[in-house]
């Protein structure tokens, strides 16, 4: 008899289907830290293997436009870890400060997308 | 039955991939990781997708402003509404790594302008959208948009003033998105079905507005390489 671990190998199908993902880690989340209308800045943080925060958004500032849902973050779950969500926040970046040389005519011009509140900090 | 005719060859050209696709599913069947009736239910089930209820849903919200409302708010139970389950239509009943159940519908106004875009790969809502357009998965398309999104707008024919706020969605993690554009003048009293023919792909990805009497994509122009690459 081996005394090796099992690891179940379907624990993340058993756990959504018929509920559906990200909905299936909902209520998982620890409390969130920032709420919409915050500013807050996209941190830096070195990426090892796998990241879905682009380089691009790096050390700019935001507003949060809304809470969208609690999961774990991609790093994490691209190696299977599945244990600890966080809530994901929709992020509002003006072109202006994503891009210095952004043309003054179109200032208003904006960007949203979403990160997992472990790249955020407040501004 | 005659049999005067040559039968046109199944398959013109296997790409790499292709061979690289066929042989990783072959490896998973003998590992018994999935079945071939997996596979054929997942192929069928891909080929039933295509962007009419995304069109319906924009018909709908135009002309009920309690189900634009629940669109924006909830897009996942907006869906149901035009016959896409988003967890149990898709045979896995929970999504995949690429299709995620957290769907988002982005409203235009006429000081804003969505336009969407994964700079990532290519997400796309595929469950109410079906596949995405090539050019959506191009790596030119993918990085000019974020960078220079007025000047890849002009390029599909859409030019915008400096009063429209222009925003790019970058559908870089779990939620897909669609655009709920504003609806065109000349379409007072219209039906949804009307209303539904006019709204495009295109019109959803967010590089066209809908206009009365346009049903189709414009066509995408081809420019001939600078430097042509000769096989």
């Amino acid at each position: 008899m081996s005394n090796k671990p099992v690891y179940d190998r379907e624990h993340h199908v058993k756990k959504a289907t018929g509920i559906g993902d990200p909905q299936c880690f909902a209520g998982e989340a620890t409390p969130a830290r920032f709420k919409v209308g915050d500013q807050v800045r996209v941190r830096d943080l070195p990426d090892l293997f796998y990241t879905r925060t682009q380089t691009y958004l790096r050390g700019t500032e935001c507003t949060v436009s809304a809470l969208v849902y609690e999961s774990p973050a991609a790093e994490d779950e691209a190696w299977d870890n599945t244990d600890k969500a966080e809530w994901f926040y929709s992020l509002v970046f003006k072109q202006s400060d994503l891009w210095s040389d952004y043309p003054k005519t179109f200032g208003g011009d904006t960007l949203e997308t979403e990160l997992p509140e472990r790249w955020l900090e407040s501004a | 039955m005659s049999d005067d005719h040559k039968h046109a060859p199944m398959v013109d050209e296997v790409s790499e991939f292709e061979i690289l696709e066929i042989a990783v599913r072959e490896l998973a069947i003998e590992k018994g990781l999935f079945t071939q009736e997996d596979h054929n239910a997942w192929t069928e089930y891909m080929h039933t997708l295509g962007p009419l209820p995304a069109a319906r849903l924009v018909a709908k919200a135009w002309l009920d402003p309690e189900f634009k409302k629940l669109a924006v708010e909830d897009g996942v139970k907006a869906s149901l509404e035009v016959g896409i389950d988003w967890i149990k239509t898709m045979p896995t009943q929970f999504g995949t790594p690429s299709d995620y159940c957290s769907f988002r519908v982005m409203e235009d106004t006429p000081t804003l302008k969505h336009v969407v875009v994964c700079t990532l790969c290519s997400c796309y809502p595929r469950p109410i959208l079906g596949q995405s357009p090539e050019w959506y998965r191009t790596p030119n398309y993918r990085r000019r948009l974020v960078r220079w999104p007025r000047q890849v707008l002009s390029e599909f024919g859409l030019q915008l003033s400096e009063d429209v706020e222009v925003r790019v969605v970058d559908s870089n993690q779990k939620s897909r998105f669609t655009v709920l554009p504003v609806r065109p003048e000349g379409t007072e009293g219209w039906t949804e079905d009307q209303l539904t023919e006019i709204v495009t792909r295109d019109c959803l990805i967010g590089v066209a507005l809908p206009k009365p009497g346009k049903t189709a994509n414009d066509p995408r122009p081809i420019r001939k390489a600078l430097k042509p690459y000769n096989h």
